[in-house]
């Protein structure tokens, strides 16, 4: 693969870059909305890749009506799949942020670290109780 | 066509259609609930078993959806691996399920026990369509359902251990998701198909290596995040140990093998033919990894206090033992992951429920509390001793056969070191069972630690342990499941 494959290909590049993003946003922010926000960018940089896989320069609709050539026609499979993807993804933030709800209101905190902290704290409550 | 071939797809739809139905009948009969969310899950084992000796093992079955035929449409493609896990899902699912009518009445209550049955429905018909499909993009959605219905099951009692043991799940499953979806887009854009025994083919004559091997690396990140493989284990003790004990078992029995699986299922039958230079540094890391698992997770469990997360740490000890047996990519190692996952379904689901048993009766979560138990829950601990002999491996149990195949399998490879490490793990394992059996037996219960004579667990919980303690024993005679596993091994190699 050349160079120049991979300037006539930049929206690839402009997919991974979001993809990284999104994992340096879920992996190091500490808050876990922004940690959610990061899920998506990584969902939506997908969707970016797969959306630009069947994407045709002056392309047609697949749909096949007169004189329509299948050659022009944009690749439909990648879009069927997004939207299937954009489903999942929806699903899956609702289940974190009604778990973010749940954890605000049990904790008082959205800071993954404090979060962490009182897992240890308990865990010394609980031996000290023992003791 | 034979009536038997559209079997399969009512073993995965049946579950989930009914999943949809359940709230509408909790909301005119809620009591009925519990007991009509049993009924799909017992059609589907039904529906198996009326399939038991159809599948050939050089061979499978494959079934167009809508009539569309592949590579176009989505096909289900069952050999007899994916049927022989798919019998160990629904029949332990359906265990699991009866196991929770009291347990989870007492956990909870209202929309949320209804909640539960859509859940566990949801979650063991989205592992059969898992395990069965042939459509690679088919296979991540099925994933998807499968993970968000675990993360709300870990988290349905909604206090504030199980929220955040929840989130951490979710915070480690949802990118691992994103992963495996980038890795099926890349595997399109380089073969242009999503069937998986197309892809093998294009798979086979494409030049496009270094994308090939960056889309295997990422399925199997992705996946081993869900199979809790060792370095990506950290949501695994606290998700399984704080779930309720059903659904532990469900996870710790059925879930992370079912990963497991799409591993397997994603090396053999995509990658081994034609392209063993993409796969073959991965499948090294991953024999490391494994090893380093099956240490890790023994010793863990061996300082642990409490005995749900113990059973956690066992688990990822022995899902180690899998990937162990099929890295080694021969037939007996394959056949015996495989029977592995029947030894490690069934003992760990039946320790998870003895566990719950013993959180049922007196609420006795740690090791030391359950000193002196057999006298007063006579049938839960020795159901427990049944299973823990098969997770040590002593014959005559099913960890015994899945260990030998495992041992023999990796000899066949030349890998002696991995076989010492196989051994040094039934080591471990015997160390941390044999604690708990040495309490419960032969120590005296503390003073008023069991004083009201207490009653054993209930009925509905007690026969699906009995179940699933004397299955471990009974698969241990049975040899010949083991030799059609190695067969069908042989065919996909």
């Amino acid at each position: 693969m050349s160079w120049h494959n991979l300037l006539h290909n930049y929206h690839y590049i402009g997919a991974m870059l979001l993809f990284c993003i999104g994992l340096y946003t879920v992996i190091v922010r500490r808050n876990i909305i922004k940690k959610i926000i990061g899920l998506n960018i990584m969902e939506t940089s997908v969707f970016f890749f797969l959306v630009s896989i069947g994407y045709l320069e002056q392309g047609v609709a697949p749909i096949h009506v007169g004189e329509a050539q299948a050659s022009q026609m944009v690749n439909p499979l990648p879009q069927a799949l997004i939207l299937t993807g954009i489903v999942v993804a929806v699903s899956v933030t609702a289940v974190a942020l009604s778990m973010v709800i749940l954890l605000y209101q049990q904790y008082g905190t959205l800071d993954v670290d404090h979060l962490m902290r009182e897992e240890v704290d308990e865990e010394k409550e609980k031996e000290e109780v023992e003791e | 066509m034979p009536a038997w071939h559209h079997f399969p797809i009512f073993m995965i739809t049946v579950p989930l259609v009914c999943a949809v139905l359940l709230p509408m009948l909790g909301y005119f009969r809620s009591k009925w609930v519990p007991y009509a969310a049993a009924v799909p899950l017992g059609i589907s084992t039904l529906l198996g078993l009326l399939m038991i000796g159809r599948i050939p093992s050089d061979g499978y079955l494959s079934y167009q959806l809508g009539g569309w035929a592949p590579p176009w449409g989505i096909e289900i493609r069952l050999d007899f691996m994916g049927y022989f896990l798919m019998m160990i899902v629904c029949s332990i699912s359906l265990l699991a399920l009866i196991a929770s009518w009291r347990y989870i009445s007492k956990e909870v209550t209202g929309g949320r026990l209804i909640a539960y049955y859509t859940l566990f429905l949801l979650l063991s018909g989205s592992m059969l369509g898992f395990v069965a499909t042939g459509d690679i993009f088919n296979l991540f959605v099925f994933m998807e359902i499968l993970a968000i219905s675990s993360y709300a099951l870990v988290a349905i009692t909604g206090n504030r251990n199980a929220v955040r043991a929840a989130f951490k799940y979710l915070l480690m499953g949802a990118p691992s998701s994103i992963m495996v979806l980038l890795a099926i887009a890349f595997l399109y854009s380089v073969t242009g198909s999503l069937n998986m025994a197309d892809l093998a083919g294009k798979i086979q004559l494409s030049e496009y290596t270094q994308i090939l091997t960056v889309a295997y690396i990422l399925l199997v990140v992705g996946f081993s995040v869900k199979a809790a493989l060792f370095p990506l284990h950290m949501w695994l003790p606290d998700a399984h140990s704080i779930a309720p004990s059903p659904i532990s078992a469900m996870l710790s029995g059925l879930v992370v093998e079912v990963a497991a699986f799409a591993i397997i299922r994603v090396t053999l039958s995509l990658f081994t033919t034609g392209a063993e230079g993409i796969i073959a540094g991965t499948v090294d890391v991953l024999s490391i990894a494994a090893a380093a698992a099956v240490l890790f997770g023994g010793i863990m469990a061996i300082l642990q206090k409490d005995l749900k997360v113990m059973i956690a740490y066992s688990t990822i000890s022995h899902i180690g033992y899998i990937f162990l047996g099929f890295t080694a990519l021969t037939p007996e190692g394959v056949a015996g992951s495989m029977y592995h996952m029947l030894d490690h379904g069934l003992a760990k689901a039946c320790i998870f429920l003895c566990a719950g048993c013993f959180i049922y009766v007196k609420g006795y979560r740690r090791i030391d509390q359950l000193k002196g138990a057999w006298q007063q829950m006579p049938f839960t601990c020795f159901a427990f001793a049944l299973a823990v002999w098969s997770v040590i491996g002593l014959p005559p149990s099913a960890g015994f056969v899945s260990k030998w195949t495992l041992i023999v399998g990796n000899i066949e490879a030349g890998r002696e070191l991995y076989v010492v490490i196989l051994l040094v793990g039934a080591i471990l394992a015997a160390v941390y069972c044999f604690r708990i059996i040495y309490y419960m037996f032969f120590q005296p219960g503390e003073e008023g630690a069991w004083e009201n004579r207490v009653h054993d667990a209930p009925r509905s919980m007690l026969i699906p342990i009995w179940l699933l303690s004397i299955g471990t024993l009974v698969f241990g005679l049975t040899w010949f499941i083991v030799e059609r596993l190695i067969e069908a091994a042989k065919f996909l190699l």
